[in-house]
């Protein structure tokens, strides 16, 4: 059954919230950047001008925009103004105006002393301009050179002193004005009236006359020589040309900037001698100066410049020096007389610049920090969001609720091609855009579609940045990046063809062709000198770390042998990562150690059984026992007569007690070979010992006629011991003394110190005495359970007195060793000395 | 005379403890598991009880517990369980002695004899005399040089009386062969010798019920002798 997870709903809104926060953060960027500049729509073409976000709280006419506008404004109007002064004649086109080329041509840098020239119509000039200038390549012989060119150049000057021309004007436009001319002619070459002479035949290009000058004359009928010839035709060209250009712009200029299309006024006065002209988009036409400066100041803002009276007022930010340097770039179009004024009627009636800058400036400056703000929570919200989700991502619960890591299909696209996809697509839109963006003219900028082409981009990059990072993200959680990276899986694969190889190979594959594989190896490197040293130094350093794993490996298995010898059974070699002989023989080590450990702990197991029913055994025969001692007790209280029948209560009387202690000690011995004891251990005084246990012994020696002899180095001697199982040890030798001594005989018991083979101090402990009976058994077998120095067992004890006081001495890390010699019997108790 | 409730499933073995108990003239109620046990306990005046743990229906230990609930009465385990751990169990549940199957018939009727004489009369010993030591049930009057074990006199040798003072008086301590030797001779102990506990043994022997298993007079192998402090 699909669990529903809690949470997976609120989750795919989350990175709904998320791509909507990037999209919107992204697009209020773009608004600040190119809101931060306003695309003017202006007389020679679109400008973009940047507005100053800190202008904030200044209004519209106060900002630098405004005074941007106004600036360029001004410009415009000089060169309108210089324009209409070459087209028209009081306020109106003049088609017919007279134009001397060579004047207009040098209308910057002044005329020459002399030069030839030649006047044309305003019209023909255009006209000329715009249908086009045709040469035709002609072969001429001298003959009809001197025919087609004119025998005599008319070279023109101005006398400039002669005239009154005020502010050193050097208009050429206006034919009003008054010159004072020489025109004088000059023989081509030089030659005297009446000679015949024929010029070079020559190849030469003559300009189609389409026009006429205003005397009806060609150029060749001005020109005597090619030179002058081709000089004038340049003039023509070039002042039909400019003149052409201006009255393109005279049309354009004229029309944008008519009352009814604009907001800018303006109104100049030219003074040239007693002459006035005026230039304006008012109106009205014949005003004083008066009436012109109260016009302005009616507008919201205006400059009045006026350079021959160094007088310049304005209410804007744009001043004297650039609106002089602008003017003073029309130098020929204005005398130093002119009165200037430009205002913008700030009410703005018509819908033009102004408004475009207006509607610019109130939509971005007043929402600059808003639009900044918006961004940057947007922004934030993102990276939190972002946070949020890389926290939960791909944290899902598996069907019994546990928390398990759920991987997407994506998530098993291998790692490198998943990192160079996302960057090569991501870092392709990205510089496709910037190409796009580079080569787009930027009036695209400020469209809405702009906008939405930047949104939909942001959001594909941003989609295919979050399906990468989550991807990424839910891997690192599953630990998969690494694993499922193409470098993983190559280097997995290799390692197991080689591994392959290697473990399937036989002796000689595995020694001799990976011996013989690196000779040559080395060789051919050698072969390539210092640089193949360096390589093949590498490879051989490579090789004995491969060595060094190998023998490191094998080492491991050693050890691992070494301590199953000791007796840590458990001991396993860890097989993860061994390979060919030493895997086998890891196989082998653990097998081995396991069937040790097995075959150990089961003996152990058995043992505990076997104590185990021991010790139920003689619980069960315990009970019977007792009413047998307890009934022998009561006929022995009775008053037998019968001797015979009392010798036969004394057997069972005897017998029964010798079951008890045999049960008894059966328990216990059985206890203490299947180490089912705990010890307590004590430091033991053992010479205080042997004293109380011969005390204890007292009686019973005296009984037989024993006596003990007790010898030792002092009266202390420490040793680490369980105090009642070193005293049932003592007890139980004691005892088999008492049984199977001779009578009358001497006990020697010898306490001393001894040193072993390491330095390490020694407690013996030797006991010996004299057999009652003839000791014809080996020494080892006095301590197996049941084992008793006589055959006939006539004597009481169990058997497993011996055998019981071995183990427990052995369980007490002693040595006990019983020594026969003839019927000398001695056991050597040996204790580490504390 | 008392009455004594002896309690096992074995009905030979209760027969003739009661054989033995009735010879001292003791009177002797019969119990075969653990529920009749408590159900005569109940109806009669019962002065000692002995019970073996391994019985049906509701076996020694657990009738212990329950007779514990409401009576105070001396409490003898008898059980063919010998180990240790078992012993302890019994005594810490609430039984007074334990005595382990096969018994001595006669030990188990000093047992039962030193129980009651504790549960009887000791009970109300005067102790306000400063030369009467005693421990448990041992009771030494150094005025009178008369040792008592639950009531009942034991003759006991000049040295032998010295050296039971000398535990008695400093009951718990452990005292080392050298050290007795030394504070009762009043010489210094020179090397190894098996006086002291020669004369340990035999005043185990006339104290102690069971000298193999003491309650007074503890050896404490390889290290000396001390009295328990009870």
């Amino acid at each position: 059954m699909k669990k529903k997870i809690p949470g997976k709903k609120l989750q795919g809104f989350l990175h709904i919230l998320q791509h909507i926060l990037i999209v919107s953060a992204a697009i209020a960027i773009l608004f600040v950047v190119t809101g931060s500049s306003v695309m003017i729509k202006g007389v020679d073409g679109n400008y973009s001008y940047s507005m100053d976000a800190d202008e904030k709280g200044k209004v519209y006419e106060d900002s630098f925009l405004f005074n941007h506008i106004f600036g360029r404004g001004v410009a415009d109007v000089a060169r309108m103004v210089a324009v209409r002064s070459q087209m028209e004649t009081d306020g109106r086109f003049a088609g017919d105006k007279e134009i001397d080329v060579a004047m207009f041509y040098y209308r910057f840098e002044g005329v020459p002393d002399k030069y030839v020239t030649a006047k044309y119509r305003l019209e023909d000039l255009i006209k000329w301009a715009q249908y086009g200038f045709e040469y035709e390549e002609q072969w001429m012989t001298g003959e009809q050179v001197d025919h087609f060119l004119n025998r005599m150049t008319t070279y023109t000057q101005i006398n400039y002193d002669s005239g009154n021309l005020q502010g050193k004007i050097v208009t050429p436009f206006n034919s009003d004005i008054q010159e004072s001319t020489d025109v004088y002619s000059v023989s081509a070459n030089g030659l005297e009236n009446g000679e015949t002479f024929y010029r070079d035949d020559t190849s030469c290009k003559i300009l189609a006359n389409r026009y006429q000058t205003i005397d009806g004359k060609n150029i060749e009928d001005y020109t005597g020589t090619w030179d002058d010839y081709y000089k004038l035709c340049e003039y023509v060209e070039n002042t039909a040309a400019a003149l052409n250009d201006n009255y393109q712009d005279y049309s354009t200029y004229n029309d944008f900037y008519k009352l009814k299309n604009s907001n800018l006024r303006y109104y100049i006065i030219k003074t040239i001698g007693n002459r006035q002209e005026v230039y304006t988009n008012l109106e009205a036409f014949g005003l004083s100066e008066n009436e012109v400066a109260q016009e302005f100041n009616r507008y919201g803002k205006f400059l009045y410049f006026s350079p021959a009276d160094m007088q310049y007022t304005t209410n804007t930010l744009v001043n004297e020096e650039t609106v002089r340097h602008i003017f003073n770039s029309y130098e020929y179009a204005y005398p130093e007389t002119i009165k200037v004024w430009i205002g913008v009627d700030t009410s703005y009636p018509a819908n033009d610049v102004y408004i475009q800058g207006l509607n610019g400036y109130t939509s971005y400056v007043p929402y600059y920090w808003q639009l900044i703000g918006f961004a940057a929570t947007a922004l934030s919200a993102y990276l939190i969001l972002l946070v949020c989700l890389t926290f939960v991502e791909g944290r899902s619960l598996d069907e019994e609720g546990n928390p398990v890591i759920r991987l997407q299909k994506i998530d098993f696209i291998p790692t490198e091609i998943s990192v160079l996809g996302t960057i090569a697509l991501i870092g392709g839109i990205i510089i496709a855009l910037t190409y796009i963006y580079d080569s787009m003219s930027f009036e695209y900028y400020y469209t809405t579609w702009f906008k939405v082409a930047a949104g939909v981009v942001v959001l594909v990059c941003e989609l295919l940045f979050t399906e990468f990072y989550y991807s990424m993200v839910r891997r690192l959680k599953a630990d998969n990046l690494w694993p499922e990276s193409l470098t993983y899986k190559g280097i997995g694969k290799g390692k197991k063809i080689v591994w392959n190889l290697y473990d399937n190979g036989t002796v000689i594959v595995k020694t001799w062709v990976p011996y013989l594989l690196f000779l040559a190896v080395n060789y051919v490197l050698f072969l390539f000198e210092i640089k193949g040293i360096i390589i093949a130094f590498c490879i051989d350093m490579a090789f004995g770390v491969l060595i060094y794993l190998n023998t490191k490996n094998r080492q491991r298995i050693v050890d691992a042998i070494e301590k199953i010898k000791d007796g840590e059974l458990k001991v396993k070699v860890d097989e993860t990562g061994l390979h060919g002989d030493n895997l086998v023989l890891a196989q082998a080590v653990n097998s081995i150690g396991e069937g040790i450990r097995t075959a150990v702990e089961t003996s152990m197991k058995d043992e505990r059984l076997k104590a185990d029913l021991i010790t139920n055994v003689s619980h069960d025969i315990k009970t019977p026992l007792t009413s047998i001692i307890n009934y022998v007790d009561l006929i022995k209280r009775e008053n037998i007569e019968n001797e015979k029948v009392k010798g036969y209560v004394e057997v069972l009387d005897a017998k029964s007690q010798r079951l008890k202690q045999l049960t008894d000690d059966l328990v216990e011995a059985s206890k203490i070979s299947s180490g089912n004891i705990s010890l307590e251990w004590e430091r033991i005084n053992l010479v205080e010992l042997v004293n109380q246990t011969i005390g204890e012994f007292s009686e019973k020696f005296e009984q037989k006629r024993l006596t003990p002899i007790l010898n030792t180095p002092g009266n202390m001697m420490y040793i680490e011991a369980d105090s009642r199982r070193i005293w049932r040890v003592v007890e139980n030798l004691l005892n088999n003394i008492f049984k199977y001594a001779l009578e009358g005989t001497r006990i020697y018991m010898d306490i001393a110190e001894r040193t072993g083979e390491y330095g390490e101090k020694y407690v013996e402990l030797a006991v010996k005495n004299i057999s009652a009976q003839p000791l014809n058994i080996d020494a080892d077998e006095l301590t197996e359970r049941f084992i008793r120095g006589d055959v006939a067992r006539s004597t009481e004890g169990s058997g497993l007195g011996l055998s019981i006081a071995k183990n427990l001495t052995e369980a007490q890390k002693g040595i006990f060793e019983i020594q026969l010699d003839g019927d000398l019997f001695k056991v050597i108790l040996t204790f580490p000395l504390l | 005379m008392a009455n004594i409730l002896v309690c096992d499933d074995d009905k030979e073995i209760v027969d003739a403890i009661e054989i033995y108990l009735m010879q001292e003239g003791y009177h002797v109620l019969k119990a075969y598991d653990g529920e009749q046990a408590i159900k005569i306990l109940k109806e009669n005046n019962v002065h000692l009880l002995i019970i073996d743990i391994m019985m049906p229906k509701l076996d020694g230990i657990h009738a212990t517990l329950k007779i514990r609930e409401y009576s105070s009465i001396p409490i003898i385990i008898l059980s063919a369980k010998s180990e240790d751990s078992d012993k302890i169990l019994g005594l810490n549940i609430g039984a007074d002695d334990y005595v382990t199957k096969p018994f001595n018939p006669l030990e188990l009727v000093a047992r039962v004899k030193s129980n009651l004489r504790r549960y009887t009369t000791l009970g109300n010993l005067n102790l306000e005399n400063n030369a009467i030591f005693s421990a448990g049930g041992l009771c030494i009057n150094d005025d009178t040089k008369e040792v008592t074990v639950d009531g009942e006199n034991v003759k006991l040798t000049p040295i032998e009386y010295n050296i039971l003072l000398l535990l008695v008086k400093n009951q718990g301590r452990v005292f080392s062969i050298d050290q007795i030797y030394e504070s009762i001779w009043n010489e210094e102990a020179i090397g190894a010798d098996n006086t002291v506990a020669v004369h340990i043994r035999h005043i185990r022997e006339k104290i102690e019920i069971n000298p193999k298993d003491p309650r007074y007079l503890k050896v404490i192998w390889g290290v000396g002798y001390k009295i328990e402090k009870q």
